[in-house]
């Protein structure tokens, strides 16, 4: 309680000493705001944010090529049979022995498709993901113009599961496919604090640093190999 | 190369000029992201009015700092975080320090954040015996050199991959190797022990939202995850300028910080936490704690010359761009924020008695200007800084410059506008100097003076220690133009301006 009181005389503090400050800059801004009307820049710049540009290609295909660009796999798939064969296929290629899956309910009808060896958990703890080698979550919306993947913690369990293991497969529907960051962004402040995820982790290609002798080296703490299954004929968001 | 004081700050960069590793280093730098950067430009329609939009944007919050910081507070909390003030380093150090031992935290991580830096947190941990490791691979770096970040997106920029190797070879007792992914992966091994049994993760925040009280940080590692998604407990330090009035606004900085940082289009991760987790069952830490960081910033608010240094998101370019920094580095600014914003930041925080050298570390080219994604006008605050050397009025801080020194620039300023307010006296003045150059010049031109002019005029011999100077041409535009026979002025004036 005595914390409280004293965060809130801080509080005080700290905004009272804020606009004093404002209040003695006044006169200078008045000289300014002559020659600079800052209102007017904020309205007339106002395009630039969130609005669909017409651009070549279908947006599945822009997708691929930002994806491909940050070092992420691109894969189609016209149906969850296809999404599920392609799993097969990476985790057959990898070895995998351990694998994590969130709890996403397109994720895990496809994953009842995939025949392995290998242990599946869902809804892995840390200590668990630590000794996955891949991990298997969808994505809420995909970004064609980098290559994004935006994943919401109310529509999916995606934090650990699409971070620990080094490898990350994704799953997301083609009508989840956005040209714009903008877009993304303007849909989901649309809902609200109320709405809004607690966590939305944004993710493009796979984890990277560049902190030594600025040579890229992927994979340092996060996945080093991101695989993206676009699966077309997916609900339209 | 470490621990230097700005106070010091000339002799650090002659030190920094000699040291030919670094200078290869600062040459890879500007070269590698100056190039990414121009690349990733092309990838947006209009930087310009991003850049336009993004300065309107952070003026507009700076102009109404109380509201919009009084609205993310609010719904923060209203979302399950713990809102703490601090006022400066030393409260903000204590909240973090109370907050550990309440919770008798004995492993700590953290992911860079130039907040923490500021504050020089992890010291005042280790000083209570509570050591925060560091997780960003070249923060870790740093931190196991035992050395200071000499950049603030790589801050282990000063360093080889030799001398990265020597050091896990002796902290870490791994086989030295050339290998930039042999280390790495090093370092993803050990670290993730770290990550396995922190109680407390620490971050900073590259942006608070007003409107729904959350907070992105960028990155590329996949650590800042780590450290916010693990441990149970999450503190973020975040500086009072990093909030923005709208989520969507985020559209604009999410477009021009990775571009201008390292030259990517967007970095690998973003994560955007609202508050703590809705269901306990849920990913995530029980607890966040967000500390709002006052540590000088109120204070410039209140011109809108200083106030501008608030509009800053960290992005480093000002230090590729600058030929300053290019030369010498980050340590020897003496720093914790070095380059360009470094000069004008550093001595509003902490006052110009103990910097009164920064706001000189620089040739006001401007190029710092001209790569700032929020329009700083950097050139214009270190003239105003300068100013405030000179006229000894910083914030009480009088920074005095030696009676004699002001004296007699006083007077040669005097003279100089006397001598150029009339023509005939600007002309005698010139014949003059023109006797008196012959001595020193030679082959065209003046080179290295000797003590004892440079002693009468030490402008002359600081400049022609390292350069030759132009003496004063034999004859001056108007003597060609009175000797020449009028007819031929024409051509006269257009070989000059060929010239």
């Amino acid at each position: 309680m005595a914390e409280r009181q004293q965060d809130n005389a801080a509080r005080r503090v700290m905004l009272a000493s804020i606009r004093e400050q404002l209040a003695a800059s006044a006169h200078f801004d008045a000289v300014r705001d002559e020659h600079h009307l800052q209102a007017r820049v904020i309205e007339e710049t106002a395009h630039i944010a969130a609005v669909a540009e017409p651009t070549t290609g279908s947006l599945v295909e822009r997708f691929q090529q930002a994806l491909e660009a940050v070092s992420g796999h691109f894969i189609a798939a016209s149906n969850e049979n296809d999404a599920a064969q392609a799993i097969q296929r990476i985790i057959g290629q990898m070895n995998a022995q351990r694998i994590a899956i969130s709890d996403s309910p397109l994720v895990r009808r496809i994953f009842k498709q995939v025949e392995s060896d290998a242990l599946v958990l869902e809804n892995a703890g840390p200590e668990a993901l630590f000794d996955c080698d891949v991990g298997i979550t969808g994505a809420q919306w995909a970004l064609a113009e980098t290559g994004t993947l935006v994943l919401e913690s109310e529509h999916e369990r995606h934090r650990l599961s699409s971070l620990v293991p080094m490898i990350h497969i994704a799953i997301v529907e083609s009508g989840r496919i956005r040209q714009k960051l903008g877009e993304v962004l303007q849909t989901l402040a649309q809902e609200g604090q109320e709405g809004l995820s607690r966590t939305v982790t944004f993710i493009t290609g796979p984890s990277r640093t560049s902190d030594i002798e600025l040579t890229l080296a992927i994979g340092v703490h996060g996945p080093g190999e991101l695989y993206v299954i676009v699966l077309s004929g997916g609900n339209v968001g | 190369m470490n621990h230097l004081s700005a106070e010091t700050f000339d002799a650090n960069a002659r030190t920094a000029l000699a040291d030919t590793q670094l200078r290869g280093a600062l040459r890879n730098l500007a070269s590698t992201i100056g190039e990414r950067r121009k690349v990733a430009l092309t990838t947006v329609d209009d930087w310009e009015g991003l850049r336009e939009r993004a300065r309107a944007i952070k003026d507009e919050t700076l102009a109404h700092l109380d509201k919009y910081l009084e609205a993310f507070a609010d719904n923060a909390e209203r979302a399950g975080a713990q809102i703490h003030w601090a006022h400066d380093a030393g409260e903000a150090c204590a909240i973090v320090l109370r907050l550990l031992r309440e919770r008798n935290a004995t492993h700590v991580v953290k992911s860079k954040s130039m907040a923490t830096e500021e504050i020089h947190l992890n010291t005042a941990l280790e000083a209570e015996g509570l050591t925060p490791v560091e997780t960003d691979l070249g923060e870790w770096i740093i931190q196991l050199a035992k050395e200071t970040p000499s950049h603030i997106v790589v801050p282990a920029i000063h360093k080889s991959k030799r001398q990265i190797a020597e050091l896990f070879a002796e902290k870490l007792g791994i086989e030295p190797t050339d290998d930039v992914a042999v280390l790495t992966g090093a370092a993803r091994r050990i670290l993730r022990q770290r990550f396995a049994e922190a109680q407390v993760g620490i971050s900073g925040v590259n942006f608070g939202v007003a409107e729904t009280g959350t907070i992105l940080i960028l990155e590329n590692e996949g650590n800042v995850r780590l450290t916010t998604s693990l441990p149970k407990t999450h503190i973020a330090v975040m500086g009072i300028e990093k909030v923005i009035p709208r989520f969507t606004d985020l559209d604009v900085f999410l477009k021009l910080l990775p571009r201008s940082g390292t030259g990517q289009s967007l970095t690998a991760y973003q994560s955007l936490i609202t508050g703590t987790k809705r269901r306990p069952e849920d990913e995530g830490p029980e607890e966040v704690h967000i500390i709002l960081m006052d540590n000088g910033r109120t204070r410039m608010l209140g011109h809108p010359v200083t106030r501008q240094s608030l509009a800053c998101i960290r992005c480093g370019a000002c230090l590729n761009a600058c030929p300053v920094y290019q030369q010498i580095g980050g340590h020897a600014y003496g720093s914790v924020y070095p380059g360009p914003i470094g000069a004008v930041i550093t001595p509003q925080l902490i006052g110009l008695a103990k910097t009164a050298q920064l706001p000189y570390a620089s040739s006001l080219c401007g190029a710092c200007r001209e790569v700032c994604p929020v329009k700083i006008d950097i050139p214009q605050l270190l003239l105003h800084l300068r100013a405030e050397v000179v006229e000894g009025t910083a914030n009480g801080t009088a920074q005095k410059l030696p009676v004699k020194r002001k004296i007699v620039e006083r007077l040669a300023f005097r003279l100089y506008a006397f001598a150029w307010s009339s023509p005939r006296l600007y002309e005698w003045g010139t014949r003059i100097a023109r006797v008196l150059q012959r001595p020193a010049v030679s082959d065209g031109r003046i080179g290295k003076v000797s003590t004892l002019v440079a002693k009468v005029m030490p402008p002359l011999g600081a400049w022609t220690a390292w350069r030759d100077a132009r003496p004063i041409a034999p004859l001056s535009f108007r003597e060609l133009w009175r000797e020449q026979d009028p007819r031929d002025n024409r051509n006269v004036a257009t070989g000059m301006m060929e010239d």
